[in-house]
């Protein structure tokens, strides 16, 4: 049996604030970097969403400040007078500002489009990719595999596209499809990777199996999303966007779940 | 320019708790939250029964994980290998508790990332850290692993075996342990200071 005199830091430091977060800046990303895509083919129709897009990156970065402790100390700014290429964060707080910046500048029409389209494919990119790496890069928690620098941006890119299915209707159909599939082979690859990992990972995998009801439940909706397209496109979209949210908050919900028992 | 570091010995510490009472108080630490504890292990079985008493902060790692995740640059390690946070630069993300292999980092509710420091305003003084100086049986030693005079390196070169935190980690820790009740009779891994 083991017993403390103090507590150890282990309790979880991200709240349900920080899983909304996960979503935002996940449909932060996939509408910037759709407006991109859409932009570089037909500037009218990327300008459309642009502004969508942007709305996705401010209601991010409100509810960003809004959680952090660190809120009314404004430290902040520390982000943009730094230079830490290792940190995700760091990536993350210039990708969003870069962003909104060229979202502004699209949908403002002020400029070349066709220059902020290209400079948003990158950055929006860098959006999608940042909270896989954010996670991934902990080798003390085992939960957050390096399978999740793919797995995150690619079910960033479907929920996106289920919400985006309501404005672009048919033409997105396909993707949604290929993007559910995509996303399915990588959610159940998770516990393949978890499993062929050394013990700790083997104690994450038997925790995703002991508590992972609401993981199933999401990689089932998305797999529901996959067969349910051509026939049913609005259910498709919605279980494609839930089981892509569930899939995500379980696994960051989870994953901060410490596995510091004994340590020697 | 100094490399400093803590050993406990094992066998000396009881588990009292009067580190952890002085780090509070000599650091302010808020209610609810420790920068140092202990871990009480029981090992064995009846008859042959011992309690393992295992004080924990940060390691203060010669690799800190922590400080590349850090986005602002607050958590940093100094020239003396501390490993420190710069409230003022902290944006409380949490990056840098996710990163740490020991659970040694917490949040403080005035809004920033709070740890050991091993009492570095005392060291600047030449004072010991406060939970080595409260140590009543003298379990913890404090000093410099590059000077041969220090009693840490006097202490770690009599030492049968050193061990630390989690090595699989590779993140070299600076708190060392020495007499482990879990460890005896098993022979010693090396251990690079």
């Amino acid at each position: 049996m083991t017993s403390y005199y103090g507590i150890p830091g282990a309790a979880p430091f991200w709240h349900w604030t920080t899983l909304v977060h996960f979503l935002l800046v996940a449909l932060a990303g996939g509408f910037s970097f759709y407006t991109a895509i859409l932009g570089l083919k037909d500037e009218s129709a990327g300008r459309r969403l642009a502004w969508w897009a942007l709305l996705f990156i401010v209601l991010d970065l409100l509810m960003l400040w809004a959680e952090s402790p660190a809120r009314f100390r404004f430290s902040h700014v520390w982000l943009f007078l730094s230079f830490r290429p290792a940190a995700a964060i760091w990536w993350g707080a210039w990708g969003l500002s870069i962003s909104a910046l060229m979202l502004l500048l699209v949908g403002l029409q002020i400029g070349r489009a066709r220059t902020w389209f290209g400079i948003l494919a990158v950055t929006s990119t860098i959006v999608l990719l940042y909270p896989g790496y954010a996670v991934a890069a902990n080798a003390a928690r085992p939960l957050w595999d390096h399978l999740l620098l793919a797995v995150f941006p690619a079910t960033a890119l479907l929920l996106s596209l289920a919400l985006l299915i309501a404005w672009r209707g048919e033409e997105a159909l396909g993707w949604l499809q290929t993007l559910s599939w995509v996303s399915l082979v990588l959610v159940l690859l998770y516990p393949v990777a978890l499993a062929s990992g050394g013990a700790e990972q083997a104690r994450a995998l038997a925790l995703l199996l002991r508590r992972g009801l609401w993981f199933a439940v999401g990689a089932a909706l998305i797999l529901l999303a996959a067969l349910l397209v051509k026939k049913q496109p609005a259910l498709a979209a919605a279980c494609a966007f839930a089981g892509a949210v569930l899939v995500r908050s379980w696994i960051v919900e989870e994953g901060q779940h410490s596995f510091f028992a004994h340590g020697f | 320019m100094a490399r400093y570091a803590m050993v406990i010995d094992l066998e000396a510490c009881v588990g009292c708790g009067a580190c952890a009472a002085a780090c509070v108080l000599e650091n302010e630490v808020p209610p609810g939250h420790n920068r140092l504890w202990i871990r009480q292990r029981e090992l064995g079985s009846f008859p042959d029964l011992t309690v393992e008493y295992r004080p924990e902060q940060c390691l203060h790692c010669e690799n800190p994980p922590c400080v590349p995740a850090c986005p602002t640059g607050a958590s940093y390690k100094t020239e003396d290998g501390l490993v420190l946070v710069k409230y003022e630069r902290c944006i409380a993300c949490g990056a840098c508790i996710a990163a740490c292999p020991y659970d040694a980092r917490f949040m403080n509710p005035a809004g920033y990332v709070d740890k050991c420091t091993f009492c570095e305003h005392r060291i600047k003084n030449g004072q010991d850290p406060a939970c080595v100086e409260t140590c009543p049986t003298g379990c913890r030693v404090f000093g410099d692993l590059d000077d041969p005079e220090s009693p840490v390196r006097i202490f770690l070169e009599e030492a049968e075996r050193i061990d630390v935190l989690r090595p699989e980690m590779g993140t070299s820790p600076k708190l060392l342990y020495v007499n482990t009740p879990s460890k005896r009779g098993l022979a010693a891994e090396e251990v690079e200071l």
